[in-house]
């Protein structure tokens, strides 16, 4: 043993607070939520009734848990392909500059250090009655929308204020990634004469694969966790349309205080999460082994 | 000089395009920022106020009307705790436990390394309940500890320590240790002045993350003194929504000392940032 990779005991007692903070709050809890899942409680009393498959049979049946799936998979339809595309977009241009580019790379990340409560006193601000969008439209279209108070309406803003928080963050990932294409390829291409349309089909967005697979999987993930923005801005509503499994977790857990079920839901929320993530990284496969890929 | 020409102009509209895309990413901030020095009969109703004032600002500091002395400044305070308390503590904890799984060696060194990328992957939400049991168990509810020892220790800051500190040269360490260095000495002298621009970026990651923290903060404090300031202005967000102006100052404080501070290490961030996303 080299003289660099010191004495075992060190080894374990540089890990311990990592092993302790694991025991405490991984472990631990971990357990406890298999207990949580097949119980009732109030988080308080001293009663506790086993349930067995109780709590999951309820949520599986429960319309408010088909409503959290159904909203996070809206969720998922508008953001992820806007914030692709978007994020996408951000990449190229900065690529493209030739002076500034960290400056524009860092300027379109500052949305991702923002705190979603923040950004809803914005929102609310820019579509309250009196702002100067609503009275704009009021001028010229006669009415101005009732923003938050329509269902698809407040799905979109929602959508808009996570793409907006997202792109320039992802922007990041992708533009690593252009710059990881060699310049001989790019060379080799224009010597064959194929315009800077067909190098964006054929040699950019195929080359960018394992970028777009990393940016896909973090916001296909992110759409299964929304949380603040509808907290904030709608409470879930109106009729539920923006009532995500995260607010369906707190509002069970931390307001009907039953801890059970909501541990439940929370089971249920990871599930799915996990099978969506899983298929879309089959699809991508799919496409990646079209493109040459190997996906280990 | 045609194809010069067409390339000046490409390069205009290219700049056009990115700078258009810059308002759109920094004008929320812009427009809080303004609607914070707004007159109050302003706020919220011109993008651009025709007087500049402080009183949002004034009312804030001051702004005793729930009961409690200056309850926006402890919330700045609280937010500045925990958060400070979490980061520094996820960047130490970082770098021990991450020293210890990629330079050192000792027996069940590769169980912990997969029990961790395990837990990158294991679904937080589930742990929510339990966890917030574990802390009202060791009687922390409503307390910053709380608040804090959850997220003290981050596996995916010790997970990216221990892949950097991999790619350092093993002879440095080697050569610390003849010189009578201890292994916590060899961390903070060798260590991390080797990886300054990950750390800023870890550090960064992680202190914005925690500061923007909702829900763990909502539901483990009872007590509006305890409240972070991103958890009091989400409760006072429906309550207050006809004084605007303070909430918009609140959303300044808010927002903006993190703006600063990624701002200062940006330069840093840039570099550290493509080996985090490798």
């Amino acid at each position: 043993m080299s003289v660099a990779r010191g004495k075992p005991v060190h080894g374990w007692l540089l890990t311990s607070p990592y092993i302790v903070h694991t025991i405490a709050f991984f472990i631990l809890p971990a357990l406890w939520s298999l207990a949580l899942i097949v119980s009732r409680w109030n988080l308080i009393s001293p009663q506790r009734d086993f349930v067995g498959i109780g709590n999951l049979r309820e949520a599986i049946t429960s319309p408010r848990v088909w409503n959290a799936l159904l909203v996070s998979y809206r969720f998922l339809a508008i953001i992820v392909p806007t914030v692709m595309i978007g994020s996408l977009i951000l990449a190229l241009i900065t690529n493209a500059l030739p002076y500034g580019k960290s400056l524009f790379a860092v300027g379109y990340f500052l949305p991702y250090l923002s705190s979603g409560v923040a950004v809803s006193v914005v929102v609310r601000g820019l579509i309250g009655f009196s702002s100067p969008i609503n009275v704009f439209l009021r001028r010229t279209t006669g009415s101005s929308p009732n923003w938050l108070g329509d269902p698809t309406l407040a799905t979109i803003v929602i959508s808009g204020m996570i793409v907006w928080k997202l792109a320039g963050c992802y922007a990041l990932i992708f533009l690593a990634g252009l710059q990881g294409i060699p310049r001989q390829v790019y060379e080799a291409a224009q010597i064959d004469g194929a315009s800077s349309w067909r190098q964006l089909w054929s040699i950019t967005l195929p080359m960018l694969y394992p970028s777009m697979y990393t940016v896909l999987i973090l916001a296909v993930g992110i759409m299964f966790a929304i949380f603040t923005e509808p907290y904030t801005l709608t409470a879930g509503g109106p009729q539920g349309a923006t009532q995500t499994w995260q607010l369906e977790i707190y509002y069970q857990a931390f307001e009907r205080f039953r801890a059970g079920y909501g541990s439940t839901v929370a089971l249920l929320n990871a599930v799915t999460t996990f099978l969506s993530i899983l298929i879309i990284r089959r699809i991508m496969e799919a496409i990646g082994s079209r493109w040459g890929y190997e996906v280990t | 000089m045609r194809i010069g020409r067409r390339n000046r102009l490409g390069l205009i509209v290219l700049y056009v395009v990115a700078l258009a895309a810059l308002v759109i990413t920094a004008s929320p901030y812009v427009y809080m920022l303004a609607q914070s020095l707004a007159p109050w009969d302003e706020v919220q109703d011109t993008f651009i106020p025709s007087s500049f004032t402080l009183r949002s600002y004034v009312w804030l500091y001051t702004g005793g009307e729930f009961g409690l002395a200056r309850p926006w400044m402890r919330g700045l305070l609280n937010s500045f705790i925990v958060t400070a308390a979490d980061s520094i503590g996820q960047v130490a904890f970082g770098a021990i436990v991450g020293y210890a799984l990629s330079v050192l060696a000792f027996h069940g060194q590769r169980a912990v390394n997969s029990f961790i990328l395990f837990q990158m992957f294991y679904p937080s939400i589930i742990l929510l309940v339990p966890t917030f049991l574990v802390i009202q168990g060791l009687g922390l509810y409503n307390s910053y500890l709380g608040m804090v020892l959850p997220y003290v220790l981050s596996v995916w800051a010790v997970f990216m320590y221990s892949n950097f500190f991999g790619t350092i040269p093993h002879e440095l360490v080697e050569a610390a240790r003849l010189d009578g260095a201890g292994e916590l000495t060899i961390i903070a002298r060798v260590m991390i002045p080797m990886s300054l621009s990950i750390t800023t970026v870890i550090f960064l990651f992680l202190f914005m993350q925690r500061w923007v923290e909702l829900m763990w903060d909502l539901i483990i404090v009872s007590d509006p003194e305890m409240r972070t300031l991103n958890v009091l202005l989400a409760t006072m967000f429906g309550p207050y929504g006809s004084y605007p102006g303070p909430l918009y100052a609140a959303s300044v404080l808010l927002s903006f000392p993190i703006l600063i501070l990624f701002l200062i290490f940006s330069n840093r961030f840039v570099s550290g940032v493509e080996f985090v996303i490798k």
